[in-house]
């Protein structure tokens, strides 16, 4: 059974191998050897609590095979989006034209840049092996993490966001991309993405430009995709709005994608989730299950099934007991798959 | 002959027919005979000094003598955007560049200004197509300077004009079908003949208040921002010999160009020189080369066209009839210019 855990430095390899062949197209991880050694440092001096990312931590999270050792996704939290700089969005709003004497009342949508998201608690850098979609073990990779946010409540905020990858075509473009950044940027939507993997964020102060956008000048193509999340996207869609999340306001500057966000305290995984002491056995019965330990810089979690009843204690599946890296008497977080 | 003169309620159904035969394009003359009216009125009483002098139109009439009608007007607004709101676009540059992503892009930006405020304004310059030669269109626009000119004091420093900007064989302005009607939901010609009926309030209901980028436009929309239609550039190419230059800002409903200058600077202004008049027997003459001459009077403005021989150093001969007209008499003085410069012909 599959593990998450926090990612090593010894994960280059296996990260690398993951994100360049499965996460084909797009992703909020780099393609970049040095870049992502850098997101994996960035994470291990996270869990260890050191003081050069203060406020400003990262936590990568890998899912393993234990048994082949291989490295199959990848999950991360910032717990302070735009780590220290500004985080960047379009806020979506409505004013009214409205005239007598023309006899016009129209809604007119528009774009203002916004860092109202900058500082929140971020769920992003999610991928994972194209073969394991639709299992349980994507369930468990994006979970996991709130799973871990729970026990460490006061390390992260009130709110959570997600930014949902956008609508690209089959030969890798993004109409709201080409209706807008394109003309400002002068290049295309694959290598904006692989700059902003790679970059400093200081670009898109310089590029990006400053006043609000009327959608109705965007072009046609533009407008259909704003708001609109990718088609490699819905699997991750379905399980954010089963947990609570809800699209809001804000979408993506470069290819209109949507940011969704919840408050903490009302996500599923938050709300369900139990702890008790656990109590090794042989059998694997009951339903199925998210089990994490307690730990902070050796959190584990995975998948097993369990019987849950009154009292304080569990039983569960001595192997997972030891996956978790837990004995008798130790206490789990648990939720239902 | 050809005489100007401060328009009158009398030319009200001259100037009605001229308005329908103007189609659209020329704001200011819109086909509504009660607005003509009001226009006319308007005019009337800022001869006859009954207006503060900012709240001045004067509107100047070129009378056919021998047929007794007006055949064309051209207007000067002593300062715009004090009674509603003066809007332009001004078309700017901007600069994206980012020395890490190695790109450097400039793009145009729209903000919407009030800038031109308080300056004063030639404008509704129209002639009957029946009289477009004879250098009559020159005749009606030059005239104003030379009333500027003796009456600076009731003006702003700055003059512009606005030119009406280029729409396709269709007469539809491709930077409206773009950018206006996204907005206002209705045709050009409607949005314009509001404008025209002076009540702009629709434009500040429905304007977009924040700068456009011009990258969002269509393709013609972009090219045709500070072009002139076709039947416009005769009126232009003569500003631009005044010493009127583009502003930077353009119309907000079809990008025409907005042209400016410095009174002081205006050519006609610079050069136009006063004479004494010497009333004579009139002679014929085939003289080529013409003077516009202007009594310099306020209400019983004046202005005509007289051969170039009959300008001497210090004095201008004056044939009787066209004295009569001029109403001047041997002893008054009056202002010259050359009709063209020399380096017109």
């Amino acid at each position: 059974m599959m593990v998450v855990r926090p990612c090593r430095a010894s994960d280059l390899a296996g990260v690398e191998k993951v994100v360049t062949q499965n996460v084909a197209r797009i992703s909020s991880v780099p393609h970049n050897r040095d870049k992502l050694s850098e997101r994996i440092d960035h994470s291990i001096r996270s869990f260890a609590q050191d003081a050069s990312v203060e406020g400003m931590e990262f936590y990568l999270f890998v899912l393993e095979d234990p048994e082949t050792g291989e490295i199959r996704g990848t999950s991360g939290i910032a717990a302070s989006a735009g780590n220290g700089q500004p985080f960047f969005n379009y806020r979506l709003d409505d004013l009214i034209h409205s005239s007598q004497q023309l006899n016009v009342h129209q809604k007119v949508p528009v774009l203002y840049l916004s860092h109202a998201l900058t500082g929140k608690t971020q769920l992003s850098s999610f991928a994972i092996e194209s073969g394991l979609h639709g299992t349980e073990a994507f369930s468990l990779l994006s979970r996991a993490r709130l799973l871990f946010i729970k026990q460490h409540r006061e390390k992260f905020g009130d709110e959570v966001i997600v930014e949902l990858q956008g609508v690209v075509d089959e030969n890798g473009d993004s109409p709201f991309w080409d209706s807008l950044g394109r003309h400002f940027f002068a290049m295309d939507y694959a290598t904006i993405e692989h700059y902003q993997g790679i970059k400093s964020r200081s670009f898109i102060t310089e590029m990006m430009p400053p006043h609000p956008i009327y959608v109705p000048l965007l072009s046609e193509a533009a407008r259909q995709v704003l708001g609109q999340p990718d088609s490699s996207a819905e699997e991750t869609c379905r399980l954010l709005y089963r947990e609570g999340f809800k699209p809001g306001e804000f979408v993506d500057i470069f290819d209109g994608g949507p940011t969704l966000s919840a408050p903490l305290e009302q996500l599923q995984t938050i709300v369900n989730a139990r702890t008790k002491s656990v109590k090794r056995t042989e059998s694997s019965m009951g339903l199925r299950y998210l089990v994490s330990n307690q730990s902070f810089d050796e959190f584990r979690c995975t998948l097993g099934q369990l019987t849950d009843g009154i009292g304080d204690t569990l039983r569960l599946n001595s192997q997972v007991v030891s996956q978790l890296g837990l004995e008798d008497g130790d206490e789990v977080h648990y939720v239902a798959v | 002959m050809m005489l100007i003169r401060p328009i009158a309620m009398s030319d009200l159904d001259d100037l009605f027919k001229m308005a329908e035969s103007s189609g659209v394009g020329v704001t200011t003359l819109p086909a509504n005979r009660e607005l003509l009216q009001a226009r006319i009125q308007l005019s009337e009483r800022s001869f006859a000094r009954q207006l503060e002098p900012k709240e001045a139109n004067y509107l100047f009439a070129l009378e056919d003598s021998e047929h007794g009608r007006i055949v064309g007007v051209s207007a000067i607004e002593a300062s715009v955007g004090l009674r509603d709101v003066w809007y332009n676009y001004r078309v700017c540059q901007s600069v994206y560049a980012s020395k890490e992503l190695d790109v450097h892009t400039t793009n145009e930006t729209l903000y919407l200004t009030n800038d031109l405020t308080g300056c004063s304004e030639v404008c509704t310059l129209f002639l009957d197509e029946h009289y477009r030669h004879s250098a009559n269109g020159r005749f009606l626009s030059k005239c104003r300077f030379l009333f500027m000119r003796d009456y600076q004091d009731l003006f702003d420093d700055r003059v512009i004009a606005e030119m009406r900007g280029y729409s396709d064989a269709k007469g539809h302005s491709l930077f409206w079908e773009s950018l206006g009607r996204v907005f206002f939901q209705t045709e050009f010609s409607r949005a314009d003949y509001m404008v025209g009926t002076g009540n702009k309030s629709f434009i500040a209901e429905l304007m977009p208040k924040y700068p456009i980028y011009v990258a969002f436009l269509s393709e013609q929309a972009q090219r045709v921002i500070g072009q002139v239609h076709d039947n416009t550039k005769p009126a232009l190419s003569m500003l631009e010999q005044e010493g009127f230059s583009f502003s930077g800002l353009v119309d907000i409903f079809d990008a025409g160009p907005i042209v400016e200058a410095m009174v002081a600077n205006v050519r006609a202004v610079r050069e136009s020189s006063t004479r004494q008049v010497v009333v004579e027997q009139e002679h014929a003459t085939d003289d080529k080369q013409y003077f516009l001459v202007s009594n310099r009077a306020f209400d019983r403005f004046r202005a005509a066209l007289l051969p170039a021989r009959l300008v001497r150093q210090d004095t201008i001969s004056i044939p009787e009839s066209i004295a009569l007209n001029l109403q001047v008499n041997t002893g008054d003085t009056v202002r010259v210019l050359p009709l063209r410069y020399q380096e017109d012909n």
